[in-house]
């Protein structure tokens, strides 16, 4: 009877998710169709049909549905978050290509063809983005911000600003949204014995995999984990020595250190090799290749250091490299952005075309090396470790590893988009390659990673890792160069204007003539201009996300403290009933109440 | 809806695609492979409900289930006489309840069904024992198996009879978000 009273696809969920067998689950449905009927509530069967047919109509629209289940069956879900994080970085690039596409690219290529020389094409170009592509629609300086005269006047600037704007804009809040759902749904608190033998017997089995030999070798895995688990907990815990552990503090130390100094030598390195002139004359390629084998290299030296610490945590050691990895990376970006942010507008005419070329650049090289490291990293080290050092054995899939390239690359993209509206092109086709040599890869060379558990839990953090330091350091440079940077003179749709910002002051002033479009104006002048507005807005974000996050905390708390409460009572029954034996009714009593109110939380 | 199928009349086929995670199209490929498993002794036309069912040691034998170790329980849990045969509607809630839409509850309730060997609705340490046996084989000594077994229970039992109520379970899979993909 509470069926009735939800709306018709929250009904469908509900009969679905019913635990009985299907004829019973049948009959429901069938009365509560009476009951609506004789209720006389609005008849929804075509919203029913409405809804069955988008979901067979999605199903068209999944590419790789089938490799990625393959992959899941041999090789496990946390390989597979890799190939799926690959998928949902595939959409936003694509979703990018076409909105500039339709609202930048054609109409510039239609009404207003700006090649002012055309230079010989030579294959070379591909590399460099320079020469032939200089003065196309790949890059900045290739649109002008020419008002088109058609039927309805189409304001080129306007389009080239609300465009970026408006994409910008959409993937944080789809980041936003993708990160909070997967916090909600994977969030869990480390206390109580998350990694005892309970768990590891009952929740640590991975069902998507099909095929026998990974099922053995998963098999392996788990009685491997489960006879270290008994061995540490049969010795003693040995309780570590004062010295012991200032050699252990002092070792982590001169870890961070040497880590910290490898990622700002490679900054200070990359920062003076951008601008000694005589090298950039030289080479536009060096910069590039430079960057790529640091990305590549230091990674390496990272996980050498990190051999000479001690971990009593396995996943710590993973997010430590994690979190070292990210310094480089973006740190390595940030100078790049700070040297294409100060120095370049000031020395090089049409500045924006540059820094797009070079990030153009810094992608393609990218993906040869990314192509290299399949081919060397994979193929040659799985042929060394099969046949000439069996020691060495199959390589492991690195997933974190894997993740952290393509969020740099996915950075490296998204601060290229103002600079050049075509650049999501390069990065789909990327994308594409990659999906499938990386799966080619994995099948011929590489063996599952032996330590599968809390898949869940680091895709949060990669998630978040391409909202935090990724997204808002791109929003924040491209913010930057609209509010105050002065575009170039010569090329560009905004050439003229003081920043790229006063298209819209000039645009407010325009309508302001119209008086029905009075309301915009008003809009802007008094709202979007105004401090209090955002002052407001922060004072809310932050309010609510004090109130909300503390709170799933403090029930995630609360609840692991109950339990752990109870458990330690049960542990003193069984102790006490080994003295005396009748059971202390009072305290196992309520014990029970604690839990009861536990779940009620839910 | 292109061609005119003549296995399911049009109500049938509402009826599974409201009551399971499954799409029409789904469903017409599930009773393909339900066929393929008996051909002489699944019909092709079901539109008067027939009573048939097909036997486990064939249901067992399908890739997708060949090699999963708790393949005999799965099946066991879905059929109705809890010996494992499957009609064609425990079929479909089998793998309505294994998909990947099917809510983690769902799945908790079901897989709870799977590890209770001897279906006596607690989860107790010989259950366990026989779960841990099809997962590791002969890696485990018998002792370090009993010794697995009772520090389980020892973490997961909260009402204190030694054995795991379906409370306990549930609460023991609400710390591990990677449950049952």
């Amino acid at each position: 009877s509470d069926l009735v009273s939800l709306s018709a696809g929250a009904r469908i969920q509900a009969i679905r998710s019913l635990p009985m067998p299907f004829n019973e689950r049948k009959t429901i449905r069938l009365t509560s169709f009476v009951i609506i009927h004789l209720c006389n509530i609005s008849n929804n069967v075509n919203f029913y049909l409405n809804l069955n047919f988008l979901a067979s109509a999605r199903q068209h629209l999944i590419i790789w549905q089938d490799t990625l289940k393959e992959i899941g069956g041999r090789f496990g879900t946390s390989v597979l978050s890799y190939f799926l994080f690959l998928k949902w970085l595939l959409q936003f690039n694509l979703f990018s290509l076409i909105i500039n596409f339709c609202f930048i690219t054609m109409p510039q290529i239609v009404h207003a063809p700006n090649i002012s020389s055309i230079t010989g094409f030579r294959g070379l170009e591909l590399l460099t983005g320079v020469g032939y592509f200089n003065q196309t629609v790949l890059f900045y300086g290739g649109y002008n911000g020419e008002v088109i005269v058609s039927k309805p006047a189409y304001n080129m600037q306007l389009a080239y600003f609300f465009t970026i704007a408006a994409y910008l804009v959409l993937c944080g809040v789809s980041l936003i949204y993708s990160m909070s759902r997967s916090f909600q749904k994977n969030f869990v608190l480390e206390t109580g014995p998350v990694s005892g033998e309970a768990w590891r017997l009952l929740c640590s089995w991975d069902f998507s995999v099909v095929n026998e030999k990974a099922i053995q070798y998963n098999k392996n895995n788990l009685a491997i984990q489960l006879k270290e688990s008994l061995s540490e907990r049969l010795q003693e815990k040995n309780k570590m020595s004062l010295s012991d552990r200032i050699k252990h503090l002092s070792l982590h130390l001169l870890a961070w250190l040497l880590s910290l100094g490898l990622a700002l030598g490679s900054g200070a390195g990359i920062y003076f090799l951008g601008t000694d002139p005589e090298l950039v004359k030289a080479s536009t390629l060096l910069l590039p290749v430079v960057v790529s084998l640091i990305n590549l290299i230091v990674p390496l030296l990272y996980s050498l250091i990190s051999t000479i610490e001690s971990y009593s945590n396995p996943r710590a050691k993973i997010y430590i490299s994690i979190i070292r990895s990210v310094i480089l990376k973006m740190s390595i970006l940030g100078i790049l952005c700070f040297y294409w942010l100060n120095f370049v507008p000031d020395n090089i005419s049409c500045w924006e075309s540059f820094v797009g070329q070079s990030v153009y650049r810094l992608l393609i090289i990218d993906f040869i090396f990314c192509l290299l490291g399949i081919f060397f990293g994979e193929f040659l080290r799985n042929v060394i470790g099969t046949m000439c050092i069996q020691s060495l054995g199959v390589p492991e899939f690195d997933i974190a590893r894997n993740v952290l390239d393509l969020i740099y690359a996915q950075t490296l993209a998204w601060i290229g988009i103002y600079f050049s509206p075509l650049l999501p092109v390069m990065q789909v086709l990327k994308l594409f390659i990659i999906f499938y040599l990386k799966k080619i890869s994995l099948s011929m060379n590489c063996q599952p990673p032996k330590h599968t558990g809390r898949a869940a839990q680091i895709q949060t953090v990669f998630i978040a890792l391409l909202f935090f330091p990724s997204f808002v350091g791109v929003l924040s440079m491209v913010a930057f160069t609209v509010w105050s940077l002065k575009p170039s003179d010569q090329c560009g749709p905004f050439q003229g204007l003081d920043t790229p910002f006063h298209t819209i002051f000039n645009w407010t002033d325009s309508i302001q003539d119209f008086p029905e479009s009075n309301w915009v104006w008003w809009i802007f002048e008094n709202i979007l201009r105004s401090e209090l507005f955002y002052y407001l807005i922060s004072l809310i974000s932050f309010n609510l996300s004090d109130s909300i996050l503390p709170s799933v905390c403090q029930e995630g708390k609360d609840k692991a403290f109950l339990l752990n409460k109870l458990q330690n009572l049960q542990k003193e029954r069984r102790e006490m009933a080994s003295y005396r034996p009748q059971v202390r009714v009072s305290r196992v009593l309520s014990g029970l109440t604690y839990f009861l109110f536990a779940s009620s939380y839910r | 809806m292109g061609n005119k199928q003549t296995i399911f009349t049009d109500e049938q086929l509402d009826a599974y695609q409201d009551c399971t995670f499954f799409t029409r199209k789904e469903i017409l490929r599930l009773h393909g492979r339900y066929h393929e498993l008996a051909p002489h002794l699944v019909p092709m036309d079901y539109t008067n409900d027939p009573d048939v069912k097909v036997p486990l040691a064939l249901i067992v034998n399908m890739p997708e289930l060949k090699e999963n170790p708790f393949r005999n329980r799965i099946v066991e849990s879905f059929s109705e006489d809890g010996q494992g045969n499957l009609s064609f509607n425990d079929f479909v809630d089998m793998f309505s309840v294994l998909s990947e839409t099917a809510p983690r509850e769902l799945k908790a309730i079901y897989a709870f069904k799977i590890y209770d060997f001897n279906v006596d609705n607690y989860i107790c340490k010989e259950d366990l024992e026989k779960t841990l046996n099809r997962l590791t084989k002969e890696e485990l000594t018998p002792e370090e198996v009993n010794l697995v077994c009772e520090k389980a229970i020892e973490e997961a039992d909260l009402d204190g009879d030694s054995k795991l109520s379906f409370a306990d379970f549930e609460n023991m899979i609400s710390r591990a978000p990677d449950f049952l993909r």
